[in-house]
C-alpha cells in the first residue's frame, strides 16, 4: 500500500468511521482468544490459558472499529453466550476442525443458540480452525458435519482458517468489514 | 418501592434538597440501567445510573435475583469503556451485586486482565472485586497474581491484596496460608497501611499456632513498626501472647515493650499500650503506675474521645485496683461537669469506686443532680457502682439506700429497674441494718410496678425475708393489695408469699387464713389452686396448729431436680393406678454447654463421639439398658457418664465408652463405629482386663453381631462391685472382632472372615463416677437444714500448685460435684477462696461440701474440707476420695 493510499484511507476513516460489535463463541479450546489476538496484533502464542468469563477487545481495521466479545467456551459459560450475542452485528462461531469427538457437541450448541428468538436474523460466520493440523476436515465435510445447510433464516458463511499460520485471516477480516454498519 | 419515602414525616422535606437521590424509584432506575447496553456509551451518564443503583442498595432496597442478574450482565458491557471513573463505579457495583446475582464469575477474565494492568487503580480495585466473586478452583488460577500483588510497589495494590487475603482466609485457608513469605515481606513495608494489613493477615494465618504468634511478636517488638495502627495491633497480639505464656515467676515477658509504647508519638498507640497494661492478668501496682500516669494526662486532653477512652479504662481499673486510680481523683472530679454525659457518668462511677467514706455524701449529691440527664444504660452503671460502694462502706447504707429508693420511683426501663431492685436485695442480704428499710422500699415499689417479673421476684423475696423481721404484719397489706390489683401471675405469687408468712408466723396464721380463703374465689385457676393447696397444707380449717417441718420444707425447700428433667418425666408419665413418683426423676444436671463446646472441635474429624451413641440423655440410656434382659435385675440406673473416647480421632475404628453406675453393678457401654468402607465387622466385643481393678468382677458381656461401615453399634460389659464402697480401678480394653472384606461396588461381604484385635485406650472408674451433679439454689439454706449431725471436717495440704484456680478446679473434678452460686470461679490474684459444692452420692444420699482454699507465697495450697450429708459413711467416703489422691 502506497503512502498516498494509506493517507487516503486515514482521511476516509475520519469521515466514514464505521463501528461493529461481534461476539466470538465456540467450545473451549477452539481458538477464540487466539483468533482475537491474530486479528488484533497478528501474533500467535501456543500456550493460552482458558478464558474465565469473557474478554473485551476493541480492534480498528481501516475505518472500522470492531468491538469483540470473546467469551469462554467451558460448559459453565455456555448459558451466558446468548446475553452477549443480542444486537451484535454478527456472531462468529469458532470450531476446532481437527477435533472430531466434539464436533457433534459443537453443532448442537450452535443450533441451540440460533434457535433463541432474540438472535434471529443476526448473520453467522462459522470458522473451522486449526486446518494446519493433520486430518483436519475439508470445508465440505465440515459444513456437512455442522449442519450449516439447514440454517436458512439468516446469512451464513463458513471459512476454514488457521490462526497458527494466519491462513484465511484476511478473508475473515474482509467479511467482517463488509458487515459493519455505518456509524453516521 | 417509593412507599416508605412518601410516608416520611413532613420535616424530612427540608432534607430533600440535600440528597439528589431522595425519592428515586427502583423500577425507574432499572429502566435507566438500559443505557449500559447502548452501542455508544456515555460514561458520565452510566456512572450516574450506577450511583443511583448503589444508593438504592445502600438504602436497604433489595433486588430480586432476576433483577440483580440482569443489571449485572448489562454492567459487564461497560468493560468496553476505558473511562477511569466509570470503571471504578463498575467495580463497586459488581461488588455490591455479587452476592445476589447469578454467574458473577463471568467477569473473572476481565478482572484478571485489569489486575495486571498498568493502571494502579485498576489493579487494586480489580483484586478486591475478584476475591469477592472467586471460588476455590478459580483462586488457584489467580493465586500467583495475588502473591505478586502483595509485594507490589504500590501500597494501594498491596493493601488490596492483603485485605483480600484476610477475606479469603475464611473460605480458603489452605491457599492463603501459602502466601506467608510474601505477607512477611509486606510486614516490612514502608507504607503504613500495607504494614497494618500485612500484620493483621500474618497473625490470622498463624493464629492457631501459639508458638508462631509468639515468634512473630518477639521479632516485631524488637524491630520498628512504623504504622501506628500496626503498632496497636502488635500491642494486642503481644498481650495475647502474655496471656497465654502463663509464666508466673520473674519478670513478665514483653512488659518493657508495652511500657516503651507509652512513650510513642501517636496517642492511639499510647492508649492501646496503657489499656493492655491495665488488662494484664495479675498486674502489680508497680506495673500499673506508668500506664495510669499517661491515662491521667489524657483526662485533661481537649479531645473528648481521649477523655472518654481514659476515663473508661480507669473505670475498669478501679474495679480491681482502686488504690492505683486515686491519683487521678482530682482530674476526674473536674470531669463530673464535662459536657459529654458519658464521660461524666464514667468519671463519677470511678470516683465512687476509689473514693473514701468521707466523700460519699458529696458525690451522691452530685450524682442526684445529673441522674435525669443520662441514658438508662449509664444509670445502670451508676447503680452498680453504688451497690459496690455500699458493700464497701456499710455505715453509709442509709444515704445510699435512700438514693436507690428515690431513683426507683423515677421513670425507667426494665433493665434499669431490675438493676436497682437487685442492688436493694443484695444490700438487704448483706447489711442486716438495712433490711427493714429496704423491704419497705421494695413494698412501696410493688404498689406501682409495671413489670410482672420484678413484682413476682420481690414477692418471693418478701416471703423469705419478711417473716423474720420484727413486725411481719406490716408487709401483709402490701402483699394482699397485689391480690386485688394485679394480673394473675402476680396474684399467684402474692398468694404463695402470704402462705409463707402464715407458715412462719403463728400469730398471723388466723388472719392469713381469712385472706387465703378470699383468694379461693379468684378468677384465675392457678391463684385458686394455690390458695386451696396452701390452706390445706397449713391446716386452714380453723384451728391453729404448729406448722410441722414437712410443710416448711414444702414451702421453703428447694426443688432439687432440674426442671427440664421434671418436665420430661411428667410428659412421659401415663395416668395409671400408680401415682407419679418425684424420686424417679433423674437428678443429673446435664452439662449441655460443655458437650456443645466439644462437638464442633470434633466434627471436622468426621467421627466425633456424638453420633456414636444414642442421644446422651439419662432417659435414653435408661430405656436402652432396661431393654437388655441381662441387665434388668441391676436395679435403677444411678448415673451415666458422658462418653469417653478410647481411640484417637481418624483411626480405623472409633470407640467411646459410657460408664453406667448401678447400686452394685457397673456397665460399660462401648459405642463403636467402623470407618472402613471395605470392611464388615462381626461378633464385635471388648475384652476387658480388670486386673488393676480388684473390686470388680466381670458378670456378663454382650457383643454386637455385625458392624457394617459407618453404622454405630454398641457392645456392653457388666461388672459386679461390692455395695457401699466406692470401688475404683483401671481397665484395659481390647476390641476383638471378625473382619470380612466387602466389595465396595456391590456392598457384599465375603464368606470368610479373619479374627482380629485392636488395642483401645485404658478406662478408669473414679470416685466422681459415683457422684451426681445436683445443684442447690440457696446453698446456705441447704447447708443449715442439713444440720451438723454428720459433719466431717479436715484439712489437707495440696502441695505446690500452678494457681489457686487450678487447685479449685482440680478438686471439683476429683469430686465430680456441682459448684453452687458461681463459687467455682476464682477471682484473679486472690489468696483464698471458698467453693461450695453439692451433689448426690450413690444410694441417693445428698452431699454438700464447703471447700476453703488458701495459697501461700510458695504456691503451696492448703484446703479445709467440710462435708455435710445425710449419711455418715458418705461423708467419710468423700474425705477418703480426697485423702487418697
Amino acid at each position: 500500500m502506497g503512502l498516498w493510499e494509506s493517507f487516503l484511507n486515514w482521511l476516509r476513516s475520519l469521515f466514514f468511521k464505521q463501528e461493529m460489535e461481534l461476539s466470538l463463541i465456540g467450545l473451549q479450546n477452539a481458538g477464540k482468544t487466539s483468533l482475537v489476538n491474530v486479528i488484533a496484533t497478528g501474533g500467535y502464542s501456543e500456550d493460552m490459558i482458558p478464558t474465565v468469563g469473557f474478554n473485551m477487545r476493541k480492534v480498528t481495521k481501516g475505518n472500522v472499529t470492531i468491538k469483540l466479545w470473546d467469551l469462554g467456551g467451558q460448559p459453565r459459560f455456555r448459558s451466558m453466550w446468548e446475553r452477549y450475542c443480542r444486537a451484535v452485528s454478527a456472531i462468529v462461531y469458532v470450531v476446532d476442525a481437527a477435533d472430531f469427538d466434539n464436533l457433534s457437541v459443537s453443532r448442537s450448541e450452535l443450533h441451540d443458540l440460533l434457535s433463541k428468538p432474540s438472535l434471529s436474523g443476526i448473520p453467522l460466520l462459522v470458522l473451522g480452525n486449526k486446518i494446519d493440523k493433520q486430518g483436519a476436515l475439508s470445508k465440505e465435510d465440515f459444513m456437512e458435519e455442522m449442519g450449516l445447510k439447514s440454517i436458512t433464516d439468516r446469512e451464513v458463511c463458513c471459512y476454514m482458517i488457521s490462526c497458527k499460520n494466519s491462513t484465511n485471516i484476511d478473508t475473515v477480516i474482509d467479511w467482517l468489514i463488509k458487515h459493519s454498519k455505518s456509524k453516521n | 418501592m417509593a412507599q416508605p419515602l412518601v410516608k416520611k414525616d413532613d420535616d424530612r422535606d427540608d432534607e430533600a434538597e440535600y440528597s439528589p437521590f431522595l425519592g428515586i424509584e427502583k423500577g425507574a432506575v432499572l429502566q435507566e440501567a438500559r443505557v449500559f447496553n447502548d452501542p455508544q456509551l456515555d460514561p458520565r451518564r452510566c456512572s450516574q445510573v450506577i450511583t443511583k443503583l448503589l444508593y438504592l442498595l445502600n438504602q436497604g432496597d433489595s433486588f430480586t435475583k432476576v433483577e440483580a442478574t440482569e443489571v449485572f450482565f448489562s454492567v459487564t458491557k461497560l468493560f468496553q469503556s476505558k473511562d477511569l471513573g466509570l470503571r471504578r463505579m463498575v467495580y463497586l457495583i459488581i461488588k455490591e451485586l455479587s452476592p445476589s446475582a447469578d454467574e458473577v464469575i463471568i467477569v473473572t477474565s476481565s478482572l484478571m486482565k485489569d489486575m495486571n494492568s498498568k493502571t494502579d487503580m485498576y489493579r487494586a480495585n480489580a483484586i478486591r472485586v475478584l476475591c469477592r466473586i472467586t471460588d476455590g478452583t478459580l483462586l488457584t488460577q489467580i493465586e500467583r497474581y495475588l502473591k505478586q500483588a502483595i509485594v507490589d510497589k504500590n501500597p494501594v495494590v498491596a493493601s488490596a491484596a492483603l485485605v483480600s487475603g484476610i477475606h479469603l482466609l475464611q473460605t480458603n485457608p489452605e491457599i492463603v496460608k501459602r502466601w506467608s513469605n510474601e505477607v512477611q515481606e509486606a510486614v516490612q513495608s514502608r507504607a503504613a497501611l500495607v504494614q497494618f494489613h500485612a500484620l493483621a493477615l500474618l497473625q490470622q494465618i498463624r493464629q492457631n499456632d501459639r508458638l508462631a504468634v509468639s515468634k512473630l511478636v518477639t521479632s516485631l517488638t524488637r524491630g520498628t513498626v512504623r504504622s501506628p495502627l500496626a503498632q496497636c495491633l502488635l500491642i494486642r497480639y503481644t498481650s495475647q501472647v502474655i496471656r497465654e505464656s502463663n509464666t508466673q515467676t520473674g519478670d513478665r515477658p514483653f512488659y518493657d515493650f508495652l511500657e516503651s509504647c507509652l512513650r510513642h508519638k501517636a496517642e492511639m498507640v499510647i492508649f492501646e499500650a496503657a489499656r493492655a497494661i491495665t488488662e494484664l492478668s495479675g498486674v502489680t501496682s508497680r506495673e500499673l503506675t506508668p500506664a495510669i500516669t499517661v491515662l491521667q494526662l489524657f483526662l485533661s486532653s481537649s479531645k473528648p474521645v481521649l477523655r472518654f477512652a481514659a476515663v473508661r479504662t480507669l473505670n475498669k481499673v478501679a474495679m480491681t485496683h482502686p488504690m492505683a486510680v486515686t491519683n487521678c481523683n482530682i482530674d476526674m472530679e473536674s470531669l463530673i461537669s464535662d459536657q459529654n454525659r458519658s464521660i461524666a457518668t464514667l468519671a463519677i462511677t470511678t470516683l465512687l469506686k476509689t473514693g473514701n467514706e468521707s466523700s460519699v455524701d458529696r458525690l451522691m449529691k452530685q450524682i442526684t443532680n445529673f441522674m435525669s440527664d443520662i441514658a438508662d444504660e449509664f444509670k445502670i452503671v451508676v447503680v452498680e457502682a453504688i451497690r459496690s460502694l455500699c458493700l464497701k462502706f456499710p455505715l453509709k447504707y442509709r444515704s445510699l439506700m435512700n438514693f436507690l429508693s428515690n431513683i426507683l420511683r423515677e421513670e425507667g426501663g426494665f433493665e434499669y429497674k431490675k438493676a436497682i431492685v437487685d442492688s436493694i436485695v443484695i444490700l438487704i442480704r448483706d447489711i442486716p441494718e438495712a433490711k427493714e428499710s429496704g423491704l419497705l422500699h421494695l413494698c412501696e415499689f410493688i404498689e406501682d410496678c409495671e413489670f410482672t417479673y420484678l413484682s413476682t421476684q420481690i414477692l418471693h423475696f418478701l416471703g423469705i425475708e419478711g417473716p423474720m423481721t420484727t413486725d411481719p404484719s406490716k408487709y401483709i397489706r402490701y402483699i394482699y393489695n397485689r391480690v386485688h390489683l394485679e394480673n394473675a401471675t402476680v396474684r399467684a405469687a402474692a398468694v404463695s408469699t402470704l402462705a409463707k408468712f402464715g407458715a412462719m408466723v403463728d400469730a398471723l396464721k388466723p388472719r392469713i387464713f381469712v385472706l387465703l380463703r378470699r383468694c379461693i374465689f379468684d378468677s384465675d385457676d392457678e391463684v385458686r389452686d394455690r390458695a386451696t393447696l396452701y390452706l390445706n397444707t397449713l391446716g386452714g380449717d380453723g384451728e391453729v396448729v404448729e406448722t410441722d417441718k414437712d410443710v416448711k420444707i414444702f414451702l421453703f425447700g428447694d426443688l432439687d431436680i432440674p426442671l427440664v428433667n421434671l418436665e420430661t418425666s411428667l410428659k412421659n408419665y401415663e395416668p395409671s393406678e400408680e401415682s407419679f413418683d418425684i424420686d424417679s426423676v433423674p437428678k443429673e444436671v446435664k452439662s449441655q454447654p460443655l458437650v456443645e463446646k466439644k462437638a464442633p472441635g470434633k466434627k471436622p474429624a468426621g467421627l466425633g463421639a456424638p453420633p456414636a451413641g444414642p442421644p446422651s440423655t439419662v432417659d435414653a440410656y435408661e430405656r436402652l439398658l432396661s431393654s437388655i434382659p441381662e441387665f434388668s435385675n441391676f436395679g435403677k440406673l444411678f448415673k451415666s457418664s458422658s462418653p469417653v473416647e478410647l481411640t484417637e480421632a481418624e483411626t480405623e475404628y472409633a470407640v467411646n465408652v459410657v460408664k453406667h453406675i448401678f447400686d452394685r453393678h457397673v456397665v460399660f457401654q462401648y459405642n463403636c463405629i467402623n470407618t472402613i468402607p471395605e470392611q464388615l465387622l462381626e461378633n464385635v466385643s471388648v475384652i476387658v482386663d480388670a486386673s488393676e481393678a480388684e473390686d470388680f468382677a466381670e458378670v456378663t458381656s454382650k457383643p454386637v453381631r455385625s458392624l457394617p461401615y459407618d453404622t454405630p453399634g454398641q457392645t456392653f460389659v457388666a461388672f459386679e462391685k461390692p455395695d457401699g464402697i466406692t470401688a475404683v480401678g483401671k481397665f484395659s480394653n481390647m476390641l476383638r472382632f471378625i473382619v470380612k472384606e466387602v466389595d465396595p461396588s456391590t456392598g457384599e461381604a465375603e464368606e470368610d472372615g479373619v479374627e482380629d484385635e485392636y488395642q483401645l485406650e485404658d478406662l478408669e472408674v473414679v470416685a466422681a463416677d459415683y457422684m451426681m451433679k445436683v445443684g442447690v439454689s440457696n446453698f446456705r439454706n441447704a447447708w443449715e437444714s442439713m444440720g451438723e449431725d454428720f459433719e466431717r471436717v479436715d484439712e489437707y495440704g495440696l502441695g505446690p500448685r500452678e494457681s489457686l484456680a487450678e487447685a479449685v478446679s482440680a478438686v471439683i473434678n476429683l469430686l465430680g460435684m456441682q459448684p453452687c452460686e458461681g463459687t467455682e470461679a476464682v477471682a484473679a490474684n486472690s489468696r483464698s477462696h471458698t467453693c461450695l459444692l453439692s451433689g448426690v452420692f450413690l444410694g441417693n444420699v445428698r452431699v454438700l461440701v464447703r471447700l476453703q482454699f488458701g495459697i501461700e507465697g510458695s504456691r503451696d495450697v492448703a484446703m479445709k474440707l467440710a462435708v455435710r450429708s445425710e449419711d455418715e459413711a458418705v461423708g467419710d467416703a468423700i474425705h477418703e476420695i480426697v485423702s487418697c489422691s
